[in-house]
């Protein structure tokens, strides 16, 4: 069943100056992106920084006006012109959670806030609440009254977690919730947050530049480039039979912890950087842009020019 | 003997480690504030002069009689300090240690209400406006711009002729009208760096309106900011209001302030020979901005962890 359908979905910002502050371009961070998503599966969208996956999920969430496009939820439009709504079905987790969690408020009021905008709770039954979320994610119940600094980076994003979880979301979108964290620490809340989406059901949106943690978590894959996507497909049409040549070249990317393999490698990516650069102008038009997506298989879609 | 000993330093060292964890819980801004007070001997000497000065003088103008102070008094005018008063008196036989008092406590509660006042609409306007940006920034921007260009003193004097009934409150307000822009562009710039922030994108998300996040997220996050800024602007408003009184369009001479004690100075023989009714007042004047002033910079440092002595 599809949760999340996003159409053509365009985010541009304008560029102002000349005479009286007019418009007189526009970065087109997002420029014509197509993806579903299903229940209950977890979906990775992964570009290099500037490729406008974050606007992407922002624009989701409603945090950005859209340029055009349309959003669907549960097959209902979420946004009425360029404004999309803020619905309680779809959360977000931050990427800095530094600055995610307000340093002048206590974890209660932190935790408390969504469960405050959207039921009506007793006091004691509100606080019951946060500290049941709090065991759910891992903390101990009687940190409500702790500040945001006196918490780890790893458990501030568990905090930031149980915000978004507060009030049963169907949708989470995660942008980079753990590129901020040390290495020791992301294995840990990426698994927690597998098993969080088991028990209660829960779809994501995985923003995240980072291939290896993309591989561990989700099932299908889309690869951002300039705003359009270059490719989509399941984990493995993506990992094992890459088509694009922007999509090979992340792949070819990822470490490999085998020092005998290294000199093999780094021959690899030199081949595919060739590769990448002599072809360069088959597989971008003439602005630097993807083409549009052309279906290889049912859920395998490449950006490939048209051939004559 | 020893063992007991023993025993005797271990409960003492778990109690300093007792002690220690009570100490690293973050202290809140007040316990800042008092550290970097205490640290500060100059900053804690003003602030008990402040004090003190605040609590005589509203006391004393409470026990004084206004009619009493201002009564002129033919067969005692000009006199030097003496037993009968304490600092002389002014050209209309007028004790000048009651119009001190009297006049002080005017000053202080102008000073007090303008930049209660002004600090209230800045805040609010700086806010509004940084948070939500764009048009609305523009067009708040431009109000503060026209009310910035227009000629403070000029538009006071107007304004002080035409009003009909004058008193502590319509003067706060004249002169609250021309001193809040300072604060809201301060406050704007905060605000726009704030409304950045994750946290505040993630209230939205939240199901949290505006009006909320403006004034339960962010607001209490320059909170710090306003307050020095508040106590810096509390000494420039004492001074600007004597400035005022001095040139005669702050309180009518019935009504005595620091100002009004000051323009006596006026008359060149006052300022040379009759010492006593003007220098009270000007050693209040500036032994009051300055201890506001060192209070505040003691609080400005507080506010930033980088620059604290404490």
């Amino acid at each position: 069943m599809t949760l999340l359908k996003v159409n053509d979905l365009k985010v541009h910002f304008p560029i102002r100056g000349g005479i009286l502050n007019r418009k007189i371009d526009a970065i087109r961070a997002v420029d014509g992106v197509n993806f579903e998503i299903r229940q209950g599966e977890t979906y990775g969208l992964v570009g290099e920084s500037g490729s406008g996956k974050t606007t992407t999920g922002k624009a989701v969430m409603g945090l950005n006006n859209i340029t055009d496009g349309e959003i669907y939820f549960e097959n209902e439009l979420l946004n009425k012109g360029s404004k999309v709504n803020i619905r309680r079905d779809i959360q977000m987790i931050f990427q800095d959670p530094y600055s995610s969690l307000n340093p002048r408020k206590r974890v209660f009021d932190i935790i408390a806030e969504p469960i405050r905008n959207y039921e009506k709770l007793s006091k004691q039954e509100e606080k019951r609440r946060v500290q049941e979320l709090l065991s759910q994610v891992g903390l101990s119940p009687e940190s409500i009254l702790k500040y945001p600094h006196e918490f780890s980076g790893g458990q501030r994003q568990r905090i930031g977690v149980a915000r978004a979880i507060a009030l049963k979301p169907k949708l989470i979108i995660m942008d980079e919730p753990v590129s901020a964290l040390d290495v020791s620490v992301q294995a840990q809340v990426l698994n927690f947050m597998q098993e969080l989406q088991e028990e209660l059901n829960l779809t994501y949106l995985f923003i995240s530049h980072d291939l290896g943690v993309v591989k561990h978590m989700c099932d299908r894959i889309g690869i951002m480039y300039n705003g359009r996507y270059v490719e989509e497909g399941t984990k493995e049409e993506i990992f094992n039979d890459p088509q694009h040549i922007y999509t090979k070249r992340l792949v070819a990317a990822i470490p490999d912890i085998d020092p005998k393999r290294r000199q093999d490698n780094f021959k690899f990516r030199e081949q595919v950087k060739d590769e990448f650069t002599n072809s360069y102008n088959d597989y971008f038009d003439e602005d630097g842009l993807a083409y549009q997506l052309k279906p290889i298989t049912d859920t395998h879609r490449v950006a490939l020019p048209e051939r004559g | 003997m020893s063992q007991k000993q023993t025993q005797g330093d271990i409960e003492k060292a778990v109690k300093e480690q007792q002690e220690e964890k009570q100490e690293q819980k973050s202290p809140s801004g007040f316990r800042i504030f008092w550290r970097e007070i205490l640290k500060d001997k100059l900053a804690l000497v003003s602030l008990i002069f402040f004090v003190l000065i605040t609590v005589v003088v509203f006391g004393a103008s409470e026990i004084l009689d206004k009619a009493e102070v201002t009564r002129v008094d033919p067969f005692n005018i000009y006199q030097p300090p003496s037993d009968e008063f304490l600092l002389g008196t002014d050209q209309g036989g007028r004790d000048i240690f009651g119009q001190l008092m009297i006049g002080t406590r005017n000053s202080l509660a102008i000073g007090f209400l303008v930049t209660l006042l002004s600090g209230i609409i800045g805040v609010v306007f700086g806010v509004v406006s940084g948070y939500f940006g764009g048009h609305i920034d523009n067009a708040l921007m431009r109000v503060v711009d026209f009310f910035m260009v227009l000629p403070f003193i000029m538009l006071v004097i107007v304004f002080v002729a035409i009003v009909p009934k004058y008193s502590i409150w319509t003067f706060s307000l004249i002169m609250t009208a021309f001193l809040w822009m300072g604060i809201a562009r301060l406050i704007r710039s905060k605000a726009l760096q704030e409304k950045e922030l994750d946290y505040a994108q993630a209230s939205r998300t939240l199901g949290s309106s505006h009006t909320k996040i403006i004034f339960k997220q962010v607001l209490p996050n320059i909170t710090s900011l306003i307050v020095v800024t508040m106590t810096l602007n509390l000494a420039a408003n004492i001074g600007i209001e004597s400035g005022l009184s001095f040139l005669g369009f702050g309180f009518p001479k019935d009504t005595p302030s620091l100002g009004t004690l000051l323009s006596y100075t006026t008359n060149p023989i006052t300022l040379e020979e009759r010492w006593w009714i003007w220098l009270p007042a000007a050693v209040l004047i500036l032994l009051l901005m300055l201890s506001v002033r060192n209070v505040g910079e003691a609080l400005k440092r507080a506010a930033d962890a980088r620059q604290r002595r404490a």
